[in-house]
């Protein structure tokens, strides 16, 4: 390998981000204060990961306090009495202080309870079974999308300019646009209902999981190609970002193939921007996927939630969000944590 | 940037206005939204029957009177799809102008004083974590009465920490610009700074936001039709008639097909009108 970039050291494998000097041979104890540096470094980005977690469920609290209406009011029959009324109220613990109730909502999720809905059942039982069939759609669809969107990103970066860029680019900008929900009832008029490809429907086996693999492709699909377009977006950006930067234009003029100077020059240096991009499509995907889970009729939380608001069920809701935030927060601290190994690969 | 500040080169426009960006290439990506919104916003004059009296049988087929056949009670599709999108198109409108707006002031806010820019940058890493088809049900669930309104308020404030960043990392080279340095040291007001030095040059970053902005407050309110939360059933709204005519989309394909294109064709071509260069700087005469 090194035979084969004698003009470029210091872009070597081992340190991506830099073309800096070389770097002299360090002692043993350093070593190790740079790992407990490193530990500290990832542990303030824990730390303010789940402040802000704990911020976003603060507000939503809020929030639902602060508008007309609560859980007694909304699940009252029509004809229900005030003073019917004020004893479900009192039966649901609505009748305590605000701030009583939010410090025991909050202080009893990290235990997994996550409180009791308007129909007076544990939300964390309610959610148990369809939340992780919800993962898996929006997991499945998260690799098609990081998987697809790098690979396009890097064809479209390949050869800038040309006829596959401006393709991989209009393509991408027309595909973001399309609402999923549309694109799904798309897929199946054509691969279920004309062809007969693919079920139009998800069955549920006895576990709870969807009977056949197959029934995941077109969810999978309607929730992944939107999100590909606009991180093919972002891929293609970084990418021409680390183009002009000193240490990829030296790989090119030291006549490196256009794929090695791609692909172990530019992309490294371009991965904070796009694990970033990514990151932050978690959640489109996550919100899609309860949607798109009541057309296919996947066994997911979007059925519940559908029942919920029915039901006008908002503790039910809050909880949902209180797990698809936590889920989201994990994704956000695997795209700091690969920022913060690229940044400090560079020093 | 320095033929942007509009102030002093009135006298010597030329050198950087022609060339680059022809305008041909600009009406060409501007002219389908053009066409598509000013259809689907004459849609309820055009319609050729009443949207809530069945006209034919249910689900029946293209032809006989209705172009594009009947829904689930025989309404014609044809004149419901004229009429479905004016609320949607008004509504994100109004979504879009309101988000842009108020992240313009306080994105360059955030450029302008780096204290403001600390908290605001916190409020976007809060709402990164709420879906927004999650924030639409609560809001909607804890205000029930909110109908329409409820939905455009929940996307307003569930829009405005992302739009409000991307201002801000657009504004922070101009902040440090020394025509704004100057203005600083004269003691203007944020506002001021804000509305007569940074804007001004904002208008691409600003147009493109509003674009886009727009294309996702269709997506949301779509997707909360979709979620029946927001129109209710006799209205004729796109994406309520995707999910209403959904059990007969094998009898008559064009009343799931036709509002399911009609929603894609509004945010496609409105994207495809935000990819369009921007505006040129001859616009400010008297900043």
């Amino acid at each position: 390998m090194a035979a084969l970039t004698p003009g470029a050291p210091a872009a070597g494998s081992t340190d991506p981000a830099a073309a800096g000097p070389p770097v002299p041979p360090r002692p043993r104890d350093d070593f190790a204060r740079r790992a407990g540096r490193a530990a500290l470094r990832a542990g303030a980005v824990l730390l303010r990961r789940i402040l802000v977690l704990a911020a976003l469920l603060a507000v939503v609290f809020a929030a639902v306090e602060m508008l007309p209406g609560d859980a007694a009011t909304a699940t009252a029959e029509r004809g229900d009495s005030a003073a019917a009324i004020a004893a479900r109220r009192e039966h649901l613990g609505l009748d305590r202080p605000l701030w009583e109730r939010f410090t025991d909502w909050m202080t009893a999720l990290p235990t997994g309870d996550l409180g009791t809905s308007a129909r007076g059942e544990k939300v964390a039982d309610l959610l148990r079974d369809p939340f992780p069939n919800t993962l898996a759609l929006a997991g499945a669809a998260f690799a098609l999308t990081v998987a697809a969107s790098l690979a396009l990103g890097c064809l479209a970066a390949a050869r800038p300019g040309r006829r596959t860029d401006r393709m991989i680019g209009h393509t991408a900008t027309t595909a973001f646009a399309v609402p999923d929900f549309v694109l799904a009832t798309g897929l199946v008029l054509v691969l279920s209902l004309w062809t007969g490809l693919l079920p139009a429907v998800t069955v549920a086996d006895a576990s709870g999981k969807p009977a056949e693999w197959t029934m995941m492709i077109m969810p999978v699909l309607a929730l992944a190609v939107p999100q590909t377009g606009w991180n093919t977006r972002i891929v293609r950006g970084a990418l021409a970002d680390q183009a002009d930067a000193a240490h990829v234009e030296a790989a090119r003029l030291d006549g490196l193939s256009t794929t090695r100077v791609l692909l172990r020059h530019a992309l490294p240096g371009a991965l904070p921007v796009i694990a970033t991009g990514i990151a932050t499509s978690t959640g489109m995907l996550l919100g899609g996927a309860v949607v798109v889970e009541t057309l296919f009729n996947h066994p997911g939380i979007g059925t519940v939630l559908a029942g919920a608001v029915a039901g006008r069920d908002t503790t039910l809701i809050a909880g949902c969000v209180a797990l698809a935030g936590a889920a989201i927060t994990l994704v956000l601290l695997a795209a700091d944590l690969v920022r913060a190994k690229t940044v400090g690969a560079g020093r | 940037m320095t033929t942007a500040s509009a102030s002093t080169d009135t006298a010597t426009p030329a050198p950087a206005r022609p060339g680059r960006h022809p305008h041909p290439r600009r009406a060409l990506l501007l002219l389908p939204a053009a066409l598509f919104l000013a259809v689907a916003l004459a849609g309820p004059w055009l319609a050729p029957h009443p949207i809530d009296a069945p006209v034919t049988a249910t689900y029946a087929e293209a032809g006989d009177g209705a172009l594009l056949g009947g829904d689930q009670l025989g309404r014609d599709v044809w004149s419901r799809l004229l009429d479905g999108g004016t609320a949607l198109i008004g509504c994100a409108f109004l979504i879009g102008a309101a988000v842009t707006a108020t992240a313009a002031l306080l994105g360059c806010l955030a450029a302008l004083r780096p204290r403001a820019g600390r908290v605001l940058e916190r409020a976007a890493d809060v709402a990164i974590l709420l879906p927004s088809v999650l924030g639409i049900m609560l809001v909607a669930l804890a205000w029930p009465d909110g109908g329409r309104w409820a939905v455009i308020g929940a996307a307003i404030v569930l829009g405005i920490p992302f739009a409000v960043r991307v201002i801000a990392a657009a504004a922070a080279p101009l902040a440090a610009a020394g025509y704004v340095e100057a203005a600083l040291m004269r003691g203007e007001s944020s506002l001021s700074i804000t509305v007569r030095e940074l804007l001004p040059n904002l208008r691409g970053t600003v147009a493109a936001l509003f674009g886009l902005r727009f294309v996702e407050a269709v997506y949301i309110i779509s997707t909360a039709a979709f979620l029946q939360i927001g129109p209710q059933p006799p209205e004729a709204d796109w994406a309520l008639m995707i999910r209403e005519n959904a059990p007969g989309i094998l009898l008559n394909p064009w009343a799931v097909l036709a509002p399911s294109a009609a929603v894609a064709l509004l945010a496609i071509t409105v994207n495809l009108a935000t990819s369009a260069p921007a505006p040129r700087t001859q616009a400010v005469t008297s900043a």
